[in-house]
């Protein structure tokens, strides 16, 4: 989906962010410190930039300077206000703080890429094709019928996936904190789009956990 | 204050003066009123006896007394008219001649002084004063009496004249005064002024202001103490703000040091869990949840270590300090000769008193830090030595060295001369605050001097031990 950089020295970190990253698809590159951030951006171009503040050689916020028109979220150890106000001001998109859950981390750096790419937002399943845009299914180029709160069960489904997603995220995700229904709302509605969209093998039931769209 | 004091001055000054000026006029006027009845008196004593002498040498002659006595009496108070005296010559309590207008007459009779004596009174006519001297002329016209009169008008008019002179100039010496007061007190209180704004801004926050000390009296001192006080609250809130900001760092470096394994260890548990992972996939993130809880655990460790320190005495005993440095080098030998650093040790004194523990943690932490701070062909030197009588533990590389401003942070906590904290060469970053409390508990300090590029030498001077 989008091409994205990862500035952090700490090599577990980045190594997780590469993981959680590649899982919704992203192709991700991986540098350590902030001269190497600055060679890498040089040489190709980036939809995204994750940079750590505490870098060796150049720190984040220097790194930052050198670059223009690509979104950047920070990522930082440190949860000061002024460390973040200084942050956003300097021109970065978001900021993360660690420790951070790969769901939030997802759900920031589609935020950031949504404002950001225009390319068509639509996604191909087999032979399902999903337009975001319209909010519209079609089955080999035949619209399929589907209600607006499957659509948007879907819609969780597909930007988290490969990312198993308990009852409770999903319901809190698709339906809204407002909604306080039976997580069995949510069982009966995967049930509805295995059928409709033939999606059985891919939407797995998750032991004790929920579901996951594997692609 | 100021204003106080100078309508004090004011008011006590004036009172003074112009109490002064009152007295000196009354004393004055008793004197001058002393002088002119004295010479009252002798005048009308002279004129008693001329005119007795004139009358008896008159009557010799055959005049009769009466004419006689109008002739002379005419010429006499002629004369004494000049000098404002009227003179009155009366018998039997009946004046007879008289120069003494009928308006200024005085009322009533005047009382016939008895033989030989004379009376002075103070007569007061209906617009003037007079002295009067009467008594009676000698023998033998003692029938008859000879009043003197001196016009007192012109003397008091000349005290009066006097005594105004004098509250005039009293008046504008004492505006004179005022004002020259006011100045000098200005000038007195201008310090104290200042004083008052220089603790002011001080209490606003500004203690760099000082006063200006000028001269050898009170003030100056007072200044001098003054100056000396705000340098010594500057000093305080230096100190209180470096204890303030290294606190603040401690626990923005424990922050970091505690979430950067936590995001580790949280993020491959859910990567775990909520990814389709394969199994050497979960054999790495689980590689990574080990070897970060293992740092979180060196980390609680260490602090723990530090804080047990801090609270307990230490035991003493008797180290050999070669069995130190032996057991010293075996533990970092192979570390050493993997990069390729030598490692040499020389001793001059026999035994420390002291925690061996403790001691080889001290010696071992300072050596792992040797090492790391050379490359490749680096040496690491450990000598014990005695310096001005007191024993000397030197660990000595010629590696990276420091700059001084990474110098003066190296013992605080979680301080990294790496300014991106990497863990690149290990630790935890406590190593050498333990190294410091270690030395504080043996009553020994750690000294460190380094320039970049020429290697660092750390020495513990153990100043009580024996």
């Amino acid at each position: 989906m989008a091409t994205i950089l990862i500035v952090e020295d700490e090599i577990p970190i980045n190594e997780l962010i590469k993981r959680s990253l590649q899982l919704v698809g992203h192709r991700c590159i991986s540098v350590f410190d902030g001269k190497a951030a600055i060679t890498e951006i040089e040489r190709q171009t980036y939809d995204l930039i994750l940079l750590d503040v505490m870098l060796p050689e150049l720190d984040g916020f220097q790194v930052l300077e050198t670059i223009r028109n690509i979104p950047t979220i920070f990522l930082t150890a440190r949860s000061s206000l002024s460390d973040r106000v200084k942050g956003l001001t300097m021109g970065a998109d978001d900021y993360l703080t660690k420790p951070f859950e790969m769901l939030e981390l997802l759900a920031r750096v589609d935020a950031v890429l949504r404002r950001t790419l225009k390319d068509s937002h639509c996604y191909q399943l087999d032979n399902i094709r999903i337009d975001l845009d319209s909010r519209q299914i079609f089955d080999n180029g035949q619209l399929v019928e589907c209600t607006p709160q499957e659509f948007e069960l879907l819609n969780v489904l597909i930007k988290n996936r490969n990312i198993a997603l308990s009852r409770e995220k999903l319901l809190q995700l698709a339906w809204g904190y407002a909604y306080e229904g039976d997580t069995r709302t949510v069982d009966v509605h995967i049930q509805k789009l295995r059928k409709k969209l033939r999606l059985e093998e891919r939407i797995k039931t998750v032991y004790k956990l929920g579901y996951r769209l594997e692609v | 204050m100021k204003l106080k004091t100078y309508l004090m001055t004011l008011m006590l000054f004036l009172l003074f003066f112009n109490g002064s000026i009152f007295i000196f006029s009354v004393v004055t006027l008793k004197s001058s009123m002393d002088s002119l009845r004295e010479r009252s008196l002798a005048e009308h004593y002279f004129i008693v006896s001329a005119l007795s002498k004139d009358l008896f040498a008159v009557e010799n002659r055959g005049t009769p007394l009466q004419p006689a006595m109008q002739t002379l009496f005419q010429s006499y108070s002629k004369y004494y008219a000049k000098q404002n005296v009227l003179l009155e010559i009366s018998k039997d309590g009946q004046p007879l001649y008289s120069t003494v207008p009928e308006e200024e007459r005085l009322t009533g009779k005047s009382d016939v002084p008895a033989a030989g004596t004379r009376t002075v009174t103070m007569q007061k006519s209906k617009s003037k004063e007079y002295i009067k001297i009467s008594g009676q002329l000698p023998a033998p016209y003692q029938a008859y009496a000879l009043a003197y009169l001196y016009d007192l008008s012109e003397a008091a008019a000349s005290w009066n004249r006097m005594t105004t002179t004098l509250f005039a100039i009293g008046m504008i010496l004492s505006a004179l005064l005022a004002a020259s007061l006011l100045l000098l007190l200005t000038r007195i209180f201008k310090p104290l002024k200042q004083f008052s704004m220089a603790s002011r801004s001080i209490a606003k926050g500004e203690y760099g202001n000082r006063l200006n000390v000028a001269g050898h009296d009170e003030l100056a001192e007072m200044a001098e103490s003054f100056n000396e006080m705000a340098g010594e609250i500057q000093n305080q809130m230096k100190q209180l703000a470096a204890a303030v900001e290294q606190r603040q760092r401690f626990i923005d470096n424990l922050a970091h040091e505690l979430r950067t394994p936590l995001t580790s260890i949280y993020g491959y548990a859910e990567y775990i869990q909520k990814a389709p992972v394969t199994d050497e996939d979960k054999l790495t993130a689980t590689d990574y949840i080990m070897s970060e809880s293992r740092r979180l655990q060196n980390i609680a460790f260490r602090l723990l270590e530090l804080a047990s320190l801090r609270h307990s005495e230490i035991k003493r005993e008797e180290v050999v300090i070669a069995e130190l440095f032996r057991s010293t080098e075996a533990t970092i030998r192979l570390k050493a000769s993997m990069n390729e650093v030598e490692l040499k040790w020389s001793s001059k004194i026999d035994k420390l008193a002291g925690d061996r523990d403790l001691l080889e943690s001290l010696l071992l932490n300072l050596t792992d830090n040797a090492v790391k701070a050379c490359g490749p062909g680096g040496r690491v030197e450990l000598s014990a030595y005695w310096e001005d009588g007191k024993k000397v533990i030197s660990v000595q590389d010629n590696g990276k060295g420091m700059t001084e401003e990474q110098l003066s942070h190296i013992t605080e906590a979680f301080y990294r001369a790496d300014p991106s904290r990497s863990r690149k060469d290990g630790g935890a970053g406590l190593g050498l605050a333990l190294c410091e409390q270690i030395a504080f508990c043996h009553g020994a300090e750690l000294a460190f001097s380094s320039h970049p590029g020429s290697g660092t030498a750390v020495k513990v001077t153990f100043t009580t031990s024996t």
